[in-house]
């Protein structure tokens, strides 16, 4: 792959946005919550420009890896800092940049130790944008771990129900992952002969297949335990229940697209005939997993249950889209990370809303909540619309083209996902109907609509997700363009 | 034949005390007595050394000043223990073995 | 070509019109009622002008030269492609105008019948969303972006029929209709899949060519068609998954007439009519769509002969309807027909359906009440131009000459005549039979109530909840899952909870103008679909040569002909015994088998079957176990190996004895075992 060199550091920008956010924030006081609440999003707002700047900026008919930025870090093992984008990871950057600066909008009214929950909010996002851009594996695993450990403190002091069992597991879970994925890191690293942790040199390495195969299923099954692939997904529902707002948005948001993005980028680019071994396999999880998710989400009365489940089921087709190893499958799977991420950060970002006021998520006591608020209701049910697959969403094109893909490879699995897309709609309007629609319930009659501001952030997670429902081509053509060289790579 | 011109007899005589002060250390149960026992693991020891010096390689007198040595560490060490002892038995007001388990898990 | 590109601008704002309204109201104007309708009916007339110019001006166009024009929308690889544009010929074209036509009656009918309620802008917001759906359904070029506006008709119609989601039976029939739909698209989908993997292109043009000439393997044919048939069924409410049709009368009654008469359940014997040459390819599909179809019609025709709230009573018809306009294009299909007959009645039909649900809404919003019963005893008769408009279009219903549902239906029973077995006509015969009976049933009730101190006022006669100031009966759900099925023997009220205040202060019906007779805006549409339902009977040959290109002399089969005619009149006979005569009893001759008129009433069981599916094998079962599965296995596995690895090392912790001795054994004993190790090795 060829690789231009960035003539302005944006992806190092990007990156340490964020981390100077932090830095000031050290600095300031709890009571200047204004200023900190600003600062933040200033620090989130700059990494969101910058992402739009590097989505509009690629240059597709250039291709290859663009904004690169290289320097040696450690040459007695040979890490580099590698970063850059192309077409894979352009609308994860994106994603990523959308569910930070909504997220700190939507935790505008937060009240307990504010500044101490947007420095470790930043600190995490800081790993995230890190393992969407790095091209060493040594890195790439460094964000990713910088990415999973704030978790266990943000939820366990900002977050609700169970938070403690949840942030434990949570974390507990995660870190299991990666105790799988050092082995698989540390066999492609030390079987290469090269001493080099860039993911580029490596992907020429011609591993054996014996390394191949249980390299992959190490990595797999390490990144997958973030993906929640089944039956590794328990901690998955748990977990966002438990979590503060903006910490779920950005974790079934982007968090969780960060294990499939692995399972693309490092397990398929690095292992492919390991990958051609266990397609299989990977299919079936996956399938299980759409139709498990909406089963299981269609008993569950505590509404982020509701989107946890349902966050499960997605995931499931993008691990479906990844198995099928086609050109539509995987740009469906990368479409449908960036889309799965917008809605489920709209979800949560709804619930959040309401949750705030009324301090339940009983679907069964909210109700008639479309009565009280109506333009609150109305995020809640675009996005459980847009959960159902209805077309004019970003989704409905992603999962088009996975299912597509999916019949031709696996018919049976295929056949059943799409089958599930009946449960999905009916799980999905059976909590808009319980919590928003009939009679309002008494207690919560007295509440207020959301503000204009407050109402920012949703609108611009609608406003992505309707764009690229009405111009999916605009997204399609800059995945396509480094998914067709992946396949042909392989 | 106890033979007093012999290696053997000495490293048999090294061997029976330490195997009386192993013995000692491991099973009794007054502090004082395990520290008396390990002396006693201490002096076949030095038994030890000297027989080596004597019989096998006489020039220099290696074994003599290691003895010595043992005699200054052993004496340093008594104290350190007796003390320690003395901690134990301020705590505990007793020297038993079997009571100092506060470390049990 | 310039002017095609002209007619692509053309189309795509006849598409993209509405849409926009739809967007314009939905985010900015959703509290304003005046401006948001101008919007709303802007757009609609524009929509309607330019597809009556193009319906005029395209003339030089024929099924085998269509003009296509469409853009690559979305582009994955060499083998997925998905374009967006339009095919016009005359299918589309006269399909374009019907719509067009209708929804634009529908807006101007609203302005009278929704004014003064609260969600008046989201209304036309959502008619906006619904016609803009249609538009580009009829003409769609490629069959997914077919499908997509047929997925986003459905969200219209969810929207539309849970309107007043206040209301739980609206809530829930609004969820009904889309969960069941979905439920058809499903199978829809998978015959896309399938023609996308194994045929190549969704065009709907090639696969046409595929099936005139034979050349897809038979097996993908059937499959495919078949799977395509399911999403059909469940649009155009085919049995068994008809069942959401009955419910969705929970929305305002000109949603009623708009969707789920006209247009939106038409779009699945459109779609038949579209791929006419692939459906006709294979006998297999089309007998089972014959089979089908015919259940329908029969099935459906029964309920109505027994239910009691008017809309019920023309959802119902519309049903069997549309089962025999499928049951027009299968027979065609299979003796080597065309399209004409299904495809006719459809367009007869959404004129005097809409017809008659525009009537049943007037009659619903001055006497506030569903019951036709009710209605006849409070005075449907003394409303003039609505009592006239419903039996012109009864009439037709009934298939009576000179109105066109007396040609439609000819046109089909002539194709049922020519099937091997005459078993078919007859069950259409049957079926005109009963859908006479059904018909008059409500036409004579409403032109000749009883006296007052007649017997059947007991049994027919309740006051309205609502003249007493209470709030419509509302059935609340039982837990999350509510209730689907409604008992069809009492009155449904469509009228909004806010209406209910009215109700107490006049139980007559709405006071101001109400009772000076019926606003205009909504007498226009019924004199107009009366006109095109007087008219329309006279174009058939006309309309023939515009959509086949040849002119058919019209053979006169005058046996068929005398049956047809004699069934209908004899229901109407039967209805006139039954329910219209001096000594009429108002008993239905179906009294006579109770246990077939309760097997009626509980509507075949159908209801209570898919509650029985979903509660005990969907809930019961694949959930309560999936979550049992969920809780107690995978994650109780992950537990346990977090349990078991404090267990373990509460289990190690023996170890630490911490008596001084052990411990000093123990390296004794290592000691001894490595020194051992080393002088043997050595």
């Amino acid at each position: 792959m060829t690789e231009h060199m960035a003539s302005f550091p944006v992806l190092s920008c990007m990156l340490l946005a964020p981390v100077a956010g932090i830095l000031i924030l050290l600095f300031l006081k709890e009571e200047q919550g204004f200023l900190v609440r600003m600062v933040a999003l200033v620090s989130a707002g700059i990494s969101f420009a910058l992402a739009i700047y590097t989505f509009v900026g690629y240059d597709k008919t250039l291709g290859g890896l663009q904004f690169v930025e290289k320097y040696p870090w450690v040459k007695a093992f040979g890490i580099t800092y590698f970063v850059g984008v192309e077409g894979m990871n352009a609308p994860l950057l994106l994603l990523t940049g959308i569910v930070i600066f909504t997220g700190v909008l939507t935790m505008w009214e937060l009240k307990e130790r504010v500044r101490e929950y947007f420095i470790f909010q930043l600190a995490l996002v800081t790993g995230v944008f890190g393992v969407f851009m790095s091209y060493d594996m040594f890195f790439f695993f460094l964000f990713y771990e910088i990415a999973v450990v704030p978790m266990y403190i943000l939820i366990l002091i900002w977050g609700s129900t169970r938070k403690i069992y949840a942030a434990m597991k949570l974390t507990l879970y995660l870190m299991a992952g990666s105790g799988l994925i050092i082995p698989g890191i540390l066999m492609l690293y030390s079987s290469s002969g090269l001493f080099t942790f860039n993911m580029l040199q490596l992907h020429g390495v011609a591993f054996a297949p014996w390394i191949q195969k249980i390299a992959f299923v190490f990595l797999f099954l390490g990144f997958g335990v973030l993906a929640a692939v089944w039956p590794f997904h328990t901690w998955s529902p748990v977990g966002h229940v438990a979590a503060p707002t903006a910490v779920s948005m950005l974790h079934a948001g982007v968090l969780m697209k960060l294990g499939s993005f692995a399972i693309l980028r490092v397990a398929m680019y690095l292992c492919p005939a390991g990958f051609q071994y266990w397609a299989q396999f990977m299919g079936l999880l996956a399938a299980v997993g759409i139709v498990y998710g909406v089963f299981v989400g269609l008993a569950q009365t505590d509404l982020k249950y509701v989107i946890g489940y349902s966050s499960v089921s997605h995931m499931g087709i993008v691990g479906l889209g990844l198995a099928t190893g086609t050109i539509d499958g995987l740009n469906g799977a990368v479409f449908q990370m960036f889309a799965h991420g917008v809605m489920t950060a709209l979800f949560f970002s709804a619930v959040g809303y309401i949750y705030d006021r009324t301090h339940t998520r009983d679907i069964l006591q909210l109700g008639g909540m479309s009565k009280i608020m109506p333009v609150a209701s109305a995020f809640f049910i675009t996005a459980a619309l847009c959960g159902a697959g209805v077309p004019g969403m970003a989704s409905f094109w992603a999962e088009l083209l996975v299912l597509v893909s999916a019949v031709k490879v696996f018919p049976i699995r295929g056949l059943l996902a799409i089958a599930s897309l009946v449960i999905g709609a009916l799980f999905a309007l059976r909590v808009v109907q319980n919590s928003f629609f009939n009679d309002p319930n008494p207690k919560f009659a007295h509440f207020e609509d959301v503000t204009p501001f407050l109402a920012l952030p949703r609108m611009i997670l609608i406003g992505f997700m309707i764009f690229f429902g009405l111009f999916p081509q605009v997204m399609l053509a800059l995945i396509k363009s480094s998914i067709v060289p992946f396949i042909q790579g392989m | 034949m106890l033979m007093f011109n012999q290696l053997e007899t000495y490293l048999y005589l090294a061997l029976v005390l330490f195997a009386i002060g192993l013995y000692g250390v491991l099973s009794r149960r007054n502090l004082i007595a395990v520290l008396i026992s390990v002396e006693l693991m201490l002096n076949a020891a030095s038994i030890n050394f000297m027989a080596f010096n004597r019989f096998l390689a006489p020039h220099p007198a290696v074994g003599q000043v290691i003895t010595l040595f043992i005699m200054a560490v052993a004496a340093a060490e008594a104290a350190i223990a007796l003390s320690i002892i003395m901690a134990v038995y301020r705590k505990l007001k007793s020297i038993n073995a079997e009571q100092a388990t506060e470390l049990r898990g | 070509m310039g002017s095609v590109d002209c007619l692509f601008s053309i189309c795509t704002a006849i598409v993209t019109l509405p849409l926009l309204a739809f967007a314009l109201i939905m985010i900015f104007t959703w509290r304003q009622a005046k401006i948001s309708l101008a919007i709303s009916l802007t757009c609609s007339t524009i929509s309607l002008i330019l597809a009556w110019y193009l319906f005029i001006t395209v003339r030089d166009v024929s099924l085998a030269h269509p003009i296509i024009r469409q853009v690559e929308w979305l582009v994955s690889s060499e083998g997925f492609k998905i374009p967006f544009g339009f095919l016009l010929d005359p299918v589309s074209l006269l399909m374009l105008v019907i719509v067009a036509t209708i929804s634009w009656l529908i807006q101007v009918y609203s302005i009278g019948y929704m004014e003064g309620d609260p969600g008046f802008a989201r209304f036309y917001a959502d008619l906006s969303l619904f016609g803009m759906a249609m538009l580009s359904l009829v003409s769609a070029n490629a069959l997914l972006q077919l499908f997509i506006s047929w997925e986003l008709v459905g969200l219209a119609s969810y929207l539309l029929i849970g309107f007043w989601y206040e209301k739980f039976s609206a809530s829930e029939a609004g969820k009904k209709a889309f969960v069941v739909t979905r439920f058809g698209d499903i199978g829809f989908f998978m015959g896309l899949a399938f023609l996308t993997i194994y045929f190549g292109t969704l065009d709907i043009t090639a696969v046409n060519l595929a099936g005139l000439k034979n050349t897809m393997p038979q097996w993908l044919l059937t499959t495919s068609s078949l799977l395509i048939f399911c999403g059909v069924a469940g649009k155009s409410a085919q049995f068994p998954i008809h069942v959401w049709l009955p419910d969705a009368m929970e929305g305002p009654t000109p949603v009623s007439a708009l969707l789920h008469s006209a247009t939106m359940v038409a779009a699945g014997v459109y779609l038949i009519t579209r791929l006419f040459p692939f459906f006709a390819a294979s006998p297999t599909t089309c007998s089972v769509i014959l089979a089908i179809a015919t259940i329908t019609l029969l099935l459906s025709s029964t309920i109505g002969m027994v239910a009691r709230d008017i809309k019920q009573v023309w959802a119902y018809s519309t049903i069997s309807q549309l089962g025999f306009m499928a049951m027009g294009l299968a027979a065609a299909g299979l003796i080597g027909g065309n399209f004409f007959p299904g495809y006719y009645h459809l367009t007869t039909h959404a004129a005097f359906k809409a017809l008659l649900f525009l009537c049943a809404g007037v009659f619903i919003h001055h006497f506030g009440t569903n019951d036709f019963f009710v209605m006849s005893k409070l005075g449907g008769r003394t409303l003039k131009i609505p009592m006239i408009t419903v039996t012109i279009g009864a009439l037709a219903l009934a298939g009576i000459y000179p109105f066109s549902g007396f040609f439609s239906k000819e046109a089909i029973m002539g194709v049922l005549w020519s099937l091997p077995s005459k078993l078919w006509v007859g069950f259409g015969i049957f079926g005109a039979f009963l859908t006479a009976y059904y018909t008059f049933r409500v036409i004579f009730v409403l032109l000749f109530p009883r006296p007052d101190h007649h017997k059947a006022w007991g049994e027919y006669y309740e006051v309205p909840a609502s003249a007493h100031g209470h709030g419509a009966a509302h059935s609340h759900g039982h837990g999350p899952h509510g209730d689907f099925s409604h008992d069809d023997a009492h009155a449904h009220k469509d009228t909004p909870p806010g209406h209910q205040h009215d109700e107490a202060l006049d139980p007559h019906g709405h006071g101001g103008e109400g009772g000076h007779g019926v606003p205009w805006v909504m007498s226009l549409p019924l004199i107009v679909l009366a006109g095109f339902t007087l008219v329309l009977g006279f174009l058939q040959g006309r309309l023939q040569g515009y959509l086949l290109g040849d002119h058919h002399p019209h053979e006169l089969n005058t046996t068929l002909m005398v049956l047809a005619v004699g069934a209908a009149l004899t229901g109407i006979g039967m209805a006139w015994r039954d329910w219209g005569a001096k000594g009429a009893t108002w008993q239905g001759f179906i009294r006579n088998f109770p246990a077939l008129e309760n097997f009626f009433i509980k509507k075949w069981y159908m209801d209570d079957f898919w509650r029985w599916f979903l509660d005990t094998v969907i809930y019961g079962f694949f959930s309560k176990w999936f979550t049992y599965n969920d809780r107690r296995v995978v994650d109780g596995g992950v537990d346990a190996v977090a349990f078991s690895c404090s267990g373990g090392g509460r289990i190690l912790s023996f170890l630490q004895t911490a008596f001084l001795q052990y411990n000093l054994l123990f390296m004794v004993l290592v000691l001894a075992g490595l020194g051992i190790y080393l002088l043997m090795g050595l």
